[in-house]
């Protein structure tokens, strides 16, 4: 039987589609208590990772676990990993109370269960239709409402805001937040940073297939090259004043200011106050976190093919990453021992915790029911 | 096991596909058991009077006495057994044509037991099929066979029997070709071409041409038809039983075809070579969906 931990692993994963390798040599960990990211380009191997961890696909190398097991030994797995896919499946005719009611018998969770899931996701109203009628929107809602079912440990969505309503968006973020303040595990794929940035706060970026970054979002963003822009009276004055106080990464812009990158703003008003230089202003920029991520993943389009080495290295990857930022990289952390997430107190998955207690279930989504 | 097999009725029952095609079931198995009924019920006209009385007389039987009610019963339950087979294959073509497939591998344990549920529902819906196609091709036989031609009420409870067992079957061996080729359209229109045309072309041509006779006892039509078909043939001598004096090789064909069973050997070796067909694919597509990728 599975381990109750709620972790996620995923070890040296490849996948291969004839010619085509969807993944190769992918490896994280997923802790419980957080929401994790799961960012990538298009084409950058997510779906087939989530489908892999899920038992859809069989990989062709590597493993994939949650709770330490293969999804066909999880037991029951709905009581154990919901998923939201792209592009689910709901049998057109069938309406989408009849739909979860199928699914409800499947994992033994009682009918009752099925109209709270409607209410939750705001599809009360809605319930009698047919499927193959809904908009996007309300079949992600479906999507998540049948992944909730089984009141699962784990949640795994591949792009869950694929036609939500902004409303929808709000309401999803909050309750994947509060899903994973139970202890539980949320993993989430976007191939938009700043769609997720809000939600999530572990990260996990791939690129052609491959891991190019994972750990703590906020270790990413601390990383951020931020420079700040100064203009000085005399600009080779504060350039020179700057060289030799230690200060190098210092470059004139086209403005005529100044961009001193590696010094705070309050270090660089002192050493232009010692060298009797007159700062008319300054100004702190920040690198986007959206760049970065680009950045991280845009050789897939690129050099790629050949940056990176043939997958029988396995870790070589990490040291060929295209270069971040310093301070990107764990050095000597490889993928399977990645950064250790200690749960805030009280978020530690409890053996006896309660099932059927599900986050926002007071306060459903949206005003339609 | 048992969630999984109250969530597949619930499947069955939230859409329309089971009276979707129950409906031409019935349809067609009353239909066809009402023409032939009409036909045979002269069984001189039928066959010509020379070879009927030979055959009467070889079986001591008075002419009109022949039991050709069971003919009738037979051409209908055969073509109403069409549709329980198309029933099959939308059991897990169906799923993977809609992608309900995802949710289902997810919910179940794992996908060996999704199929063995698959299977343990469809046999209770292969034995509706039955009941319900056996039911209506007896009321077309009661409604245009002379009551003198009639089967006794121990040949009834067979084809009552054999029809159960072969929409059972039936079933299973749609799901199985679903399940290897798992494309709803494909696979209905190819089987529906098969066992109506392509077989039946096969059987006629090489007994025309060959003199081969048994060709029909061996393909998957020709053995689910001969279930019940051959419990007609053997009540005219012409299958199962040796008859004394033998029949024509030819006239015997000839009954066999009569009673929708060309080249069937007996109603139980029909039906263990049917089952082997069926277990042929059944065991096919399972290996087929261990490992298929679901993307
Ligand atoms: N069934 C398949 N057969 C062949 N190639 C496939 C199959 N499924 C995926 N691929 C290929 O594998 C690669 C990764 O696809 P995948 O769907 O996992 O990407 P993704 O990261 O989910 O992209 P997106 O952001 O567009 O959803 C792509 O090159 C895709 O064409
Ligand atoms: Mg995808």
């Amino acid at each position: 039987m599975h381990d109750g931990s709620g972790r996620i692993a995923v070890q040296n994963l490849t996948k291969q589609f004839g010619a085509v390798t969807a993944v190769q040599n992918l490896s994280f960990t997923v802790e419980p208590g957080s929401v994790t990211g799961f960012l990538g380009p298009n084409g950058a191997g997510k779906t087939t990772t989530l489908r892999m961890l899920l038992g859809l696909v069989t990989p062709t190398a590597g493993t994939a676990t949650i709770n330490g097991r293969p999804h066909h030994q999880l037991g029951n797995p709905a009581r154990v990993v919901g998923a939201v896919l792209e592009n689910e499946g709901f049998h057109p005719k069938r309406t989408a109370r009849n739909h979860l009611r199928v699914y409800a018998a499947a994992i033994g969770v009682p009918d009752q269960r099925v109209d709270e899931m409607l209410g939750l996701v705001g599809l009360s109203p809605a319930a009698d239709r047919k499927a193959g009628g809904f908009s996007l929107g309300m079949r992600q809602r479906l999507a998540l409402a049948t992944a909730l079912l089984g009141d699962p440990q784990v949640l795994v969505l591949d792009e869950p805001s694929n036609g939500l309503d902004p409303e929808g968006i709000a309401w999803l973020r909050s309750f994947l937040r509060s899903f994973a303040q139970q202890g539980r595990t949320v993993l989430v794929s976007s191939h938009l940073l700043s769609e997720v940035e809000q939600t999530i706060d572990q990260v996990v970026i791939v690129s052609a297939g491959m891991t190019r970054y994972y750990g703590p979002l906020d270790q990413l963003r601390a990383s951020q090259r931020s420079r700040v822009l100064v203009q000085p009276a005399d600009a080779n004055g504060l350039v020179t004043a700057l060289q030799e106080a230690g200060l190098h990464q210092v470059e004139p812009t086209q403005d005529g200011r100044v961009a001193v990158s590696g010094a705070t703003v309050q270090q660089i008003g002192d050493i232009a106050a010692k060298a009797g230089i007159a700062v008319y202003g300054m100004q702190e920029e920040k690198a986007d976190l959206e760049q970065l991520f680009f950045q991280l993943t845009s050789p897939q389009y690129g050099a790629g093919a050949t940056a990176y080495p043939p997958q029988q290295q396995p870790y070589q990857q990490q040291q060929e990453w295209n270069a971040p930022p310093p301070g990107y990289q764990q050095p000597g952390q490889p993928p399977q021992q990645p950064y250790q997430q200690t749960p805030p107190p009280g978020f530690q998955q409890q053996p006896g915790q309660q099932p059927g207690q599900q986050p926002g279930q007071q306060q459903g989504w949206g005003g339609q029911q | 096991m048992g969630n999984l097999i109250k969530a597949e009725i619930r499947k069955t029952l939230s859409t329309k596909s089971w009276w979707g095609l129950m409906i031409p079931a019935v349809l067609f198995a009353f239909l066809f058991a009402l023409g032939w009924g009409a036909i045979t019920n002269d069984l001189n006209d039928f066959l010509g009077s020379s070879d009927a009385e030979e055959l009467a007389g070889l079986l001591g039987v008075q002419l009109g006495e022949l039991p050709v009610g069971l003919l009738a019963l037979a051409h209908g339950i055969n073509i109403g057994t069409m549709f329980p087979v198309i029933f099959g294959v939308f059991a897990l073509a169906g799923e993977y044509s809609k992608k309900t497939i995802t949710t289902t591998f997810l919910t179940a344990p794992n996908r060996m037991s999704a199929l063995s549920a698959k299977m343990f529902t469809y046999i209770g819906w292969g034995v509706v099929y039955g009941i319900i196609i056996v039911a209506f091709a007896s009321l077309a036989t009661v409604l245009t066979v002379d009551s003198a031609g009639l089967p006794t009420a121990g040949q009834w409870l067979g084809v009552l029997g054999a029809g159960i067992l072969a929409t059972t079957l039936a079933t299973l061996f749609g799901i199985g070709v679903g399940a290897v080729w798992n494309s709803v359209t494909g696979a209905t229109i190819t089987l529906t071409i098969w066992m109506l045309v392509v077989e039946n072309v096969l059987v006629f041509v090489s007994f025309g041409w060959f003199g081969i006779t048994w060709l029909g006892g061996v393909l998957p039509n020709g053995t689910l038809n001969g279930i019940v078909g051959a419990i007609g043939a053997e009540a005219f001598g012409a299958a199962g039983v040796s008859v004394p004096g033998a029949l024509d090789e030819d006239l015997q064909w000839l009954l066999q075809y009569t009673a929708g069973a060309p080249g069937a050997f007996s109603w139980w070796a029909a039906a263990l070579i049917f089952l082997a067909w069926t277990m042929l694919f059944f065991i096919g597509g399972w290996a087929a969906n261990q490992r298929r990728d679901i993307t």
